[in-house]
């Protein structure tokens, strides 16, 4: 299980996951790594354990990763919508189509003259994400590029990494208003 | 129903704006055959849309003015959330969209189908029917015993009397009218039954919406949430329309009850008074997919709102909703110098672990030895025949034969070549001749055909060779 795991897509290694997962537990806890199993939503995927206190820390297997900005943006806001659909009862998978990604994200990216420049910043930032494995292209529908919005993304973008994020922006914003005509508020 | 109610039926109910919509008769006629007469339930795009390309190439018969737009555009415009006429969504284990009818689909065919007027009413079934459903209702609810087993005894005495009856051959039979007049009261109602299905379905899930709706709206204590959770859980199922449609598939299921209506429809079909509607042939069949794609439509949204309930991804939930609000607030902020350096940082998903055992293991190599030196006791005389017996085929010679034989600009067999010269050294020079690299010689074989050359062997014994039939050109 070197990427994630879907119970959909693998089946037989999720038959031995569920089979097997006290061995397994056991076997990556000795290199510092836990199985995140989810059986609600059908993933499982590994983690870096936080060593003890007094513990030595092993040498970090799962890498970590600073994303730039839209593409911080893009994973925030489909986070939000997944929220959104799981909350209003939607049934199925979360299908964004690329326009509306492009919507989305628009609002929040500084006004271009240079429209094809903001574009490539929304393609350039969805195939980022859909490297991470948060977005899918699904089979090409007449009519244009379809993505899915897996749930996995729950997992790994939490509450923790976001408000870490919001912090670091509002540093940032109050930064730059001080910097400019600081009477502001 | 005051007009302002009416008014906004009009303006808001989507039956309605069906029926004042221009594709009306397209719509009507497309998705009423689809979704209400065929029962087809939740269809792939790729599906509906050859069915709705076909019907439109029928109804244009060759008039390109009539609905000149594409199917896809119809549908989409049909499944536009302002509409409402057709559900859009993609299914957990598909990942092409699927469409369904809503209910306001349902209504305003029916609507339309109860407009042909219909050349006989029954009233007389209506009646009985009406009585039989009071009797139901007041027996059924009877706390009293007595008065129950009153009712009970009365309707033996009736039962009795009319077993008398037949025994004197003085009963009476149903006459032709009675059982059309009840034949249609079936009809519609059998068919009524299959077009609910679609609201029971729309009702679960709005059911299901407002239990989210309730929860995530939620303020007040754990302990009051848990205890909401656990109302909301069972909401769908202990709703009066949850039970109903329990029972009905609880009945449905039963084999013995599904064997004795295909019975019965059978047997009044073959009625001579009765016209028979086929569909209504096998409307069981029918019944049982629809209520299956209902109970499925339940289960899956029992399914969600557990998920949903996870009392962590709720708090987890609300806490993001929060958080990226704050987020996006800061972001128009500082939308025209958006900072460079500054992002989320993830865990990066998978990781890169190299099972020992996905390594190929050391495989040891069988010792070799080499010894190069020659003993000096191997002096007896080599056997020296074995370096010059060996056969060198001249390519250059077979090459001569060849156009010896054959003329510039024509062709000639293999066969014919080595019979004039033959095959001096086995099957060696046979495959020296295949194996010609020559510019001006070209040669081809036929898979098609076969060719066999005799010759003999370096031993005299004579042999054969079969090959495909080979032919030699020379440009």
């Amino acid at each position: 299980m070197q990427g994630t795991v879907y119970r959909e897509t693998h089946e037989d290694v999720w038959r031995t996951l569920e089979r097997h997962e006290a061995t397994v537990q056991d076997h990556f806890a000795r290199i510092g790594v836990r199985a995140i199993v989810d059986p609600l939503e059908g993933y499982a995927f590994l983690k870096t354990i936080a060593p003890g206190p007094d513990e030595d820390p092993l040498p970090r297997l799962v890498k970590r990763r600073a994303l730039t900005y839209p593409v911080s943006l893009l994973l925030l806001l489909l986070r939000k919508r997944l929220a959104e659909f799981e909350a209003a009862g939607g049934e199925g998978k979360l299908v964004l189509e690329r326009e509306q990604i492009l919507e989305m994200l628009r609002l929040f990216l500084a006004d271009s003259t240079n429209e094809t420049r903001v574009l490539q910043q929304v393609d350039q930032s969805i195939s980022a994400v859909a490297k991470l494995g948060f977005l899918q292209e699904l089979g090409r529908q007449r009519g244009g590029g379809a993505w899915e919005v897996r749930r996995i993304l729950k997992a790994y973008v939490d509450a923790e990494t976001m408000s870490d994020f919001a912090g670091k922006l509002g540093e940032y914003a109050n930064g730059k208003e001080t910097e400019g005509d600081g009477d502001d508020d | 129903m005051n007009i302002d109610d009416i008014s906004a039926l009009r303006d808001q109910h989507p039956a309605w704006r069906l029926l004042r919509a221009t594709s009306a008769p397209l719509m009507l006629s497309f998705l009423g055959q689809h979704f209400v007469e065929q029962n087809e339930g939740a269809t792939p795009a790729s599906r509906l849309i050859d069915a709705l390309d076909e019907h439109l190439y029928l109804i244009r018969g060759g008039d390109d003015g009539l609905y000149r737009r594409g199917p896809q555009a119809y549908l989409d415009d049909w499944a536009d959330p302002e509409r409402g006429w057709l559900r859009k969504f993609y299914p957990v284990d598909s990942d092409e969209v699927h469409y369904d009818a809503t209910p306001a689909v349902e209504k305003a065919y029916r609507f339309v189908e109860d407009l042909q007027r219909r050349s006989f009413v029954g009233t007389e079934s209506r009646l009985h029917t009406l009585i039989d459903l009071l009797r139901q209702i007041v027996h059924g609810s009877e706390a009293d015993p007595e008065t129950r087993i009153a009712e009970l005894e009365r309707r033996r005495a009736e039962i009795d009397a009319q077993i008398e009856a037949v025994r004197e051959g003085r009963s009476e039979l149903l006459d032709e009218t009675s059982v059309r007049d009840r034949y249609q009261l079936f009809s519609a109602t059998a068919r009524e039954l299959l077009s609910d299905f679609r609201e029971v379905e729309e009702n679960f899930r709005s059911l299901d919406r407002s239990a989210r709706e309730r929860i995530a709206g939620w303020d007040g204590s754990k302990g009051a949430l848990l205890d909401e959770l656990v109302v909301s859980r069972t909401d769908i199922a202990v709703s009066d329309q949850g039970r109903s449609f329990q029972a009905f598939y609880d009945f449905l299921l039963s084999g013995q009850r599904q064997a004795e209506l295909a019975e019965l429809v059978a047997s009044v079909q073959k009625i001579p008074a009765v016209q028979v509607d086929r569909r209504l042939r096998f409307i069981h069949h029918d019944w049982a997919d629809a209520a299956e794609r209902t109970q499925q439509t339940v289960r899956n949204l029992s399914e969600q709102l557990r998920r949903f309930l996870e009392e962590q991804a709720w708090l987890e939930n609300r806490r993001v909703l929060d958080l990226i609000r704050t987020v996006e607030q800061t972001a128009i902020r500082v939308r025209a110098d958006p900072p460079t350096h500054l992002g989320v940082e993830i865990d990066e998903p998978g990781l890169a672990i190299a099972l020992p055992f996905e390594r190929p293991l050391y495989n040891p190599q069988p010792e070799t030895r080499v010894d190069s030196l020659i003993s000096p006791e191997d002096e007896e005389t080599a056997d020296a025949e074995a370096l010059f017996a060996q056969r060198f085929v001249d390519a250059a010679r077979l090459a001569e034969n060849i156009r010896a034989i054959v003329p510039p600009q024509s062709t000639a067999d293999l066969i014919d070549i080595v019979e004039l010269y033959p095959v001096e050294e086995g099957i060696a020079e046979i495959l020296g001749y295949l194996a010609l690299r020559d510019e001006d010689l070209e040669i081809r074989l036929d898979d098609g055909d076969q060719a066999s050359i005799d010759y003999t062997d370096a031993d005299g014994r004579p042999r054969r060779a079969t090959l495909p039939r080979v032919t030699v050109t020379r440009r």
